[in-house]
């Protein structure tokens, strides 16, 4: 082993150990980039090596941190969120819960059931996980702890529902990783919508199994009114104002009239106006949403910041040329190799989240799943189709690194809300049929691509 | 040096025809040449950097060289698209013969030690006219233009917009995604076979012709003056030739696979159409326009253009007179 | 995680936070700003089709700021995603001793390197007055470079609080 491939080797080692001291992530990545690259320089002074790497080759940096900036595709990522917390701010979720539940009222696990359905209401107008986890959380808890619903099946349906939105599009996650493999957001965001929908559809399905099953766990309320027409009309009135959003900001995208910045320019501006409708609207409520914004941006972009500096050194140092080559040399076959990289990303989604993993981990893959020469059948209209399946395949297995512990995003958000009697181990246990669900799906996107690609293909026909 | 390793970022996937291509040839070809003393590893697009930062990078030393197309740099140095491309401008045979026994190699080193930049430059690529552009409906008319949104590279692009086009430099790789999505409404790229592997036949049906925008394009190698310093003359004299084989190795390349792709579009009903005299006229007559106008804003942009105005005055003597009339 | 785990207050830094985190809601309102850039792109694009290309680069620039700002007012409101699983249990004072400890050697690093060449990527821009490579675009393209070692120069200013926060924490044993 040649001493590139062993810093390559101690760069991640000493990756994942720092952090686990707690240091924040982005830090962590630009700290160790910056350290293995006067690492290289003191090697190649000393050693006789050639990484080529020094004090001025770092300044790099600078030049990629200019092109996360100079970047028309990442416009749309404070735009999902403003529009995202601001829907949070606007008063649509209480109306929707409160009409929903009459709807549902009558059907065993029908509050479980309301939930996720407006988990998917939720993701499919914006899908800021801690937003949708915990307005969801809010406002469900109480009520299905009073109605005597068993605690893991709660919690689990929670979590499980608020972390749809990184799937269902607009989801800022495809939009990172279309613009860090020089994907079609439009044709990440179609191929998302069938699989997105599938597994809300198996949580649902789930729960209302589990009702008949085990029916003490998710008890019908006592108080419960037949369903009417003005419970009918009722739901209408409270969904119509975010279906036309999610109409107008996705119908959009999907029917080729906006780019996916513009969409999101157009669902902020729709948001605020829900919020206005709904008079949840004043100056406190912007200042919120604004520093929200600026926040919630700025800590993903310090770990695009710091992983650029990361990746520069990594690259400098030949790792991607070691991974790709580790890979393609796995004697599995295609579909092992696959079924590998799922299963290390399954197992890196307990200790990372989708940020990192999207930003390190995945473009080091691209290369070798084009290499792998899989016949995936874009109907000739998808670009790249091998390469917009796997990224679902990515995507949906990321979706589960929001519920699998110790670092799952859903749970520490879940956990923040819950009562104090409420115990971390209810959660875990609640979660894991979750994530069962959402391994099953996973194994149906990887032998149906169709799922993925056909939306895509046939909406430009 | 004993042994050098250039360290190339490059601005095209070395995987598109004639304009990515030709770097990987010089880089096998450097390796032969030199017994192994002469080494260059290519960095993808963005892999290390990214197109538009490679001058800088390059300059400030933080690689050692880089492959582009001077007229990337237009926003640093106006002049620099002239000698990427000229509108209505020379054809590889008298472009490179500007370049190498008129003055244009000399203004374009000139140009970067003017604008403060550390770097050699060392034309290392050249290929035959591109293709006028991708429409979604035909233009017969000036008028046919306004009011389009298209990616439109160089000199060309300003063109474009006294016609009443907003224009954009989108990279290769983000033209398809934004034409299908109607954020550009017609685009200008490269070559036939270069703009196949874009798939850009898949959205828009009218590909135009002829390229008058670039009737040739030149491709820089630019290594910075630090390292170059430290070169032997004869590790200097290798690069150099090496590409100046290229610019054979690449023009040869791109003359060679355009019909067959041309002939394929058309199966696949592209539709291949020529620009009438009208248009012809009207981009013209525009272009000497915006020479006039970025002349008078910007002296040395003055001076190169002068020069070759002058050369191609000269030349014309020769070349009314040696060549037969092309058929249609 | 984004919890917001306030730590006591030591007044030196109290106050710089403050005026970071001013500097930040203010830099905030690019964002109303950018929805409206967008609208009123879309509505050029659809209606008129003129001027485009310098709203697209607005976009970007308005954006770019909003990022850029936004580190160091994510950094005073401790919100940079931290992997929590073990630094929950830890005590202050071994938290306070980890984080000296990461902002010495790896935060400082980092933001130093990063503020210096930004420097010389700005004076280059500045020198020459970069513009847009777009004939229409926007001119001054130093000035949105320049963002870079401004912003820098700030979390760099957010990172020094926090040493001070936690150096005096450690001494005063809390
Ligand atoms: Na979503
Ligand atoms: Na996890």
């Amino acid at each position: 082993m040649d001493a590139n491939e062993i810093m390559v080797i101690a760069m991640f080692l000493s990756f994942i150990a720092l952090l686990f001291t707690g240091i924040p992530v982005a830090w962590v990545l630009g700290g160790i980039g910056i350290i293995f690259a006067f690492i290289g320089q003191f090697s190649d002074t000393y050693f006789d090596t050639i990484t080529g790497l020094d004090y001025t080759t770092l300044g790099l940096v600078v030049n990629r941190l200019w092109k996360i900036m100079d970047n028309w595709i990442l416009v749309a990522l404070p735009m999902f969120i403003f529009m995202g917390i601001m829907l949070d701010k606007s008063g649509v979720a209480e109306k929707l819960m409160h009409s929903m539940q009459e709807l549902f009222g009558r059907v065993r696990g029908g509050l479980a059931v309301t939930v996720t359905a407006i988990g998917i209401i939720l993701a499919a107008s914006t899908g800021i996980i801690g937003a949708s986890v915990v307005l969801l959380a809010v406002m469900s808890l109480p009520s299905m702890t009073k109605q005597g619903y068993a605690m893991p099946l709660a919690l689990g349906t929670i979590a499980s529902a608020g972390t749809l939105g990184i799937l269902i599009p607009p989801s800022i996650m495809l939009v990172i990783m279309a613009d860090q493999l020089g994907l079609s957001v439009g044709d990440l965001f179609m191929g998302a919508v069938f699989p997105g929908l599938m597994l809300g559809a198996m949580y649902i399905v789930y729960i209302l199994i589990y009702g008949l099953v085990k029916p003490e766990a998710a008890p019908v309320p006592v108080d419960a009114k037949p369903v009417d027409l003005t419970i009918v009309l009722n739901v209408l009135k409270a969904v119509l104002p975010t279906v036309l959003l999610i109409f107008v900001v996705l119908g959009s995208i999907f029917g080729g009239f906006a780019t996916p910045t513009e969409a999101s320019g157009v669902g902020a501006l729709g948001a605020t106006l829900l919020a206005i409708y709904n008079r949840k609207f004043n100056f406190t409520v912007l200042k919120e949403v604004m520093g929200g914004t600026l926040n919630t941006t700025a800590y993903i972009f310090a770990i695009f910041i710091g992983a650029t500096c990361f990746a520069l050194v990594l690259r400098e140092l030949g790792g991607d040329e070691l991974i790709e080559s580790f890979l393609t040399g796995l004697p599995f076959g295609p579909y092992g190799i696959i079924f590998f990289i799922l299963g290390v990303i399954f197992l890196l989604g307990f200790f990372l989240d989708w940020i990192e993993i999207t930003l390190i981990i995945l473009p080091l893959l691209a290369p070798v799943i084009s290499a792998l020469g899989l016949e995936i059948n874009g109907y000739g209209v998808v670009d790249n189709p091998q390469l917009v399946w796997f990224v679902m395949l990515v995507a949906m297995t990321l979706q589960t690194s929001f519920l699998t512990p110790p670092v799952g995003f859903a749970l520490f958000y879940l956990k923040g809300v819950c009562p104090p009697n409420v115990k971390l181990t209810d959660i875990y246990k609640g979660v894991i049929p979750f994530i069962a669900l959402q391994l099953v799906a996973l194994l149906i996107l990887v032998f149906w691509p169709q799922l993925v690609l056909w939306l895509p293909a046939n909406a430009y026909g | 040096a004993d042994k050098i390793l250039l360290k190339t970022p490059i601005a095209f996937g070395s995987h598109l025809p004639a304009l990515g291509t030709p770097i990987v040839w010089v880089s096998e070809q450097l390796n032969l040449v030199s017994d192994g003393k002469i080494k260059m590893k290519i960095y993808e697009p963005g892999k290390l950097v990214s197109p538009p930062e490679i001058l800088d990078a390059v300059s400030s030393g933080k690689v050692n060289s880089g492959y582009a197309t001077a007229g990337y740099w237009q926003g640093k140095m106006p002049a620099a698209a002239l000698f990427s491309a000229v509108p209505f401008g020379p054809e590889a045979g008298e472009y490179m013969a500007w370049m190498y026994y008129g003055n244009g190699l000399k203004l374009y080193q000139e140009m970067y030690d003017n604008g403060g930049y550390n770097v050699k430059v060392i034309p290392c690529a050249i290929i035959s006219p591109e293709t006028s552009g991708w429409f979604k409906k035909p233009i017969e008319k000036p008028e046919d233009l306004q009011g389009l949104n298209m990616r439109f590279f160089g000199l060309g692009a300003s063109v474009m917009e006294k016609l009443g086009v907003s224009t954009s430099q989108l990279p290769g790789g983000e033209i398809f995604g934004a034409l299908e999505k109607g954020a550009i409404d017609a685009s200008e790229f490269s070559q036939p076979a270069i703009d196949q592997r874009l798939g850009f036949h898949k959205i828009v049906k009218y590909n135009y012709f002829p390229g008058w925008h670039q009737q040739a394009t030149i491709f820089e190698l630019l290594v910075n003056k630090d390292a170059w310093g430290k070169m032997s003359k004869g590790q200097q004299a290798t690069v150099e030739n090496t590409c100046k084989a290229s610019m054979t190795n690449a023009i040869a390349e791109g003359e060679a696979m355009q019909f067959p792709v041309m002939a394929k579009a058309k199966e696949q009903g592209v539709e291949i159409r020529y620009w009438n005299e009208t248009m012809l006229k009207t981009f013209e007559q525009k272009w000497d326009e915006v020479a006039s106008e970025k002349s008078a804003a910007d002296p040395f942009f003055k001076k190169v253009w002068d020069d070759l105005s002058t050369f191609r005055e000269g030349y014309d003597l020769w070349e009314s007179n040696a060549f037969l009339p092309r058929s249609r | 995680m984004t919890e917001n785990d306030t730590l006591p207050s030591v007044p030196l830094a109290d106050k710089i936070d403050r005026f970071i985190q001013r500097i930040g809601m203010s830099v905030a309102w690019c964002y109303v700003l950018l929805v409206l850039v967008i609208i009123l792109q879309v509505v050029l694009r659809k209606g008129f089709s003129s001027g485009l290309i310098i709203f697209e680069e607005l976009q970007w620039h308005l954006y770019a700021v909003g990022v850029m700002f936004g580190l160091s007012y994510a950094q005073t409101t401790n919100s940079h995603i931290r992997v929590d699983l073990f630094y929950t249990h830890f005590r202050a004072r071994t938290k306070h001793i980890i984080e000296i400890i990461g902002i010495l050697t790896l935060v400082l690093p980092f933001i130093a390197i990063v503020f210096m060449h930004s420097i010389d990527f700005f004076v280059d821009s500045y020198r020459i007055n970069e513009s847009s490579d777009s004939p229409s675009g926007l001119p001054f393209r130093w000035i949105i470079k320049g963002v870079i070692p401004v912003s820098f120069a700030l979390l760099g200013l957010a990172v020094l609080s926090r040493l001070y926060r936690d150096t005096v924490l450690l001494l005063r044993g809390e």
